[in-house]
């Protein structure tokens, strides 16, 4: 008797799976359209491809050798990026202290002004630093200093809201203990939960700092100024030993920040 | 002589569950007052009402002859600043010094501006010296509360708590994360500090002999009800 409810048990639970696995498969049907759709309408073409390669080919072949003649003036565009980044991201800071002051749930500032200033923050980082500096380059003329207000509001969001997470994450102990002295919640956060959370926020900036540099390269594409500016010229104009000289100061540039960055990181945690 | 806290008839229930069962008690200035009982027994749940931190059903508390209880948070915040609170894990801020830690109590006097650059009146730090020494950590002042040892750490609590010039402290396990000869001399401190200062101190332990050795008198709470 045991045996048979057994092998009954283990035949409805074949079923089971079947079933599960039938309502599996109009899943992956769908999956399947969808990414099909995906391919046509991302006009992917091998043929097209095959046809540029040769292209592509004699373009590599002329960036050999590099055109160093005006290698002071890319260097210093080079550093432009740096100084674009380095300001946005200290802009991009200021900005977020006061947000994520607000929408930090462990702060316990009221929901009038928490959940605008979370809106606030999900608006801003899901503007991307290119689309602010397109517009501020409108507003502001060419330049750098576009792209310097294009990463400032873009990076406002994004620290405020891993600087909201690194505060949410700090014991409550000590906060409870400050608030059994009477102590207002915006002292409470700056004596106990911004020097808690000191090194996750410090190692945040630098993060931020370092994604800035990589991104921004490609501001100067709107006119927003840096290397990327001068890049744009030189594809346009097909000086591709020029664009190498170009590729070659962005990967040694961003390599540099990232190690910089990434050791200091490290010292921090 | 007047007592520095008084409650009476304290309730407190959370759901079905009955916390707190009509507690009644006194502790006088200069007193330290041991509460004994299983977890569970509602200790925290008496410890939290008194602190401020929890709303009771119902009871009376008072402060130096003064209702601190009831509704008004405004009350509740005021009454707050008089009552030291030291817990079982000392709650310091980590990664500030010792006497960082201290100056916590000093928060709601402070402007804005001090507490953002940390730059603190003589008056102050001279009072929070002061704290640290009467609890002898003097040579750590600048030292980080994390590299502390846990008597220590709980040594800058009960400075923290002195910064405050409350009359009345109230101690939750304040000794359950020490080893045994630590604990003694935590406990040897509170209970000189109630004499020399004529602290009221309200102190929950597990252990009998803690508490035998160092109250001036043990209640134990069991199933939320007090006994002395």
């Amino acid at each position: 008797m045991r045996v048979a409810t057994a092998a009954l048990n283990r035949k409805a639970g074949f079923l089971h799976r079947a079933a599960q696995r039938a309502a599996f498969l109009p899943l992956l049907l769908i999956g399947v359209a969808f990414y099909a759709l995906c391919l046509s309408v991302a006009e992917v073409s091998i043929s097209r491809l095959w046809e540029g390669l040769p292209r592509l080919v004699t373009w590599i072949a002329r960036s050999w050798p590099p055109d160093l003649s005006e290698l002071d003036v890319l260097i210093q565009r080079g550093l432009e990026t740096v100084a674009m980044a380095t300001i946005g991201v200290s802009f991009g800071a200021v900005i977020a202290a006061p947000i994520c002051l607000l929408a930090a749930r462990n702060v316990g500032a009221s929901p009038v002004l928490s959940l605008p200033a979370r809106w606030l923050l999900n608006a801003l980082r899901g503007i991307d630093s290119f689309v602010f500096a397109l517009i501020f380059v409108a507003a502001v003329g060419l330049g750098p200093f576009a792209g310097v207000l294009g990463i400032a509001l873009h990076t406002a969001g994004s620290i405020a809201k891993l600087w909201a997470e690194a505060i949410e994450t700090t014991d409550m102990g000590p906060v409870e203990a400050a608030r059994m002295t009477g102590a207002g919640r915006l002292k409470i956060f700056l004596h106990v939960q911004v020097p808690d959370a000191l090194p996750q926020l410090s190692s945040i900036l630098l993060y931020m700092w370092e994604f800035n540099v990589r991104a921004s390269t490609v501001l100067g594409v709107v006119g927003a100024g840096g290397i990327g500016q001068e890049l744009k010229n030189s594809v346009d104009l097909l000086l591709f030993d020029r664009v190498l000289t170009i590729l070659v100061i962005i990967l040694v540039m961003v390599t540099l920040i990232d190690q910089l960055s990434a050791t200091l990181r490290r010292r921090l945690s | 002589m007047t007592p520095v806290l008084s409650v009476s008839g304290l309730s407190k229930r959370y759901g079905d569950f009955q916390a707190l069962k009509d507690v009644s008690l006194e502790v006088a200035a200069g007193e330290l007052v041991a509460v004994l009982g299983p977890s569970g027994s509602g200790k925290s749940t008496l410890f939290r009402c008194i602190s401020g931190l929890t709303e009771p059903d119902s009871g009376l508390i008072e402060l130096d002859g003064t209702a601190v209880c009831g509704p008004g948070g405004d009350m509740l915040r005021q009454a707050r600043g008089r009552i030291g609170v030291v817990f079982q894990q000392f709650n310091l801020v980590g990664r500030r010094s010792a006497i960082g830690n201290v100056m916590t109590a000093a928060l709601p006097e402070l402007p804005i501006w001090r507490v953002a650059t940390g730059i603190y009146p003589v008056v102050m730090m001279d009072k929070a010296e002061a704290a640290l020494a009467s609890v002898g950590l003097t040579e750590q002042r600048d030292q980080r509360a994390d590299t502390l040892s846990g008597g220590q750490q709980q040594r800058v609590a009960i400075a923290r708590a002195l910064m405050q010039d409350s009359r009345i402290l109230l101690a939750d396990e304040p000794v359950a994360s020490l080893d045994p000869d630590t604990a003694r001399l935590v406990l040897a401190l509170m209970h000189e500090l109630a004499r020399s200062r004529g602290l009221g101190i309200l102190c929950t332990l597990h252990q009998p002999e803690l508490a035998a050795e160092f109250a001036d008198r043990t209640m134990v709470m069991r199933n939320g009800r007090l006994a002395s």
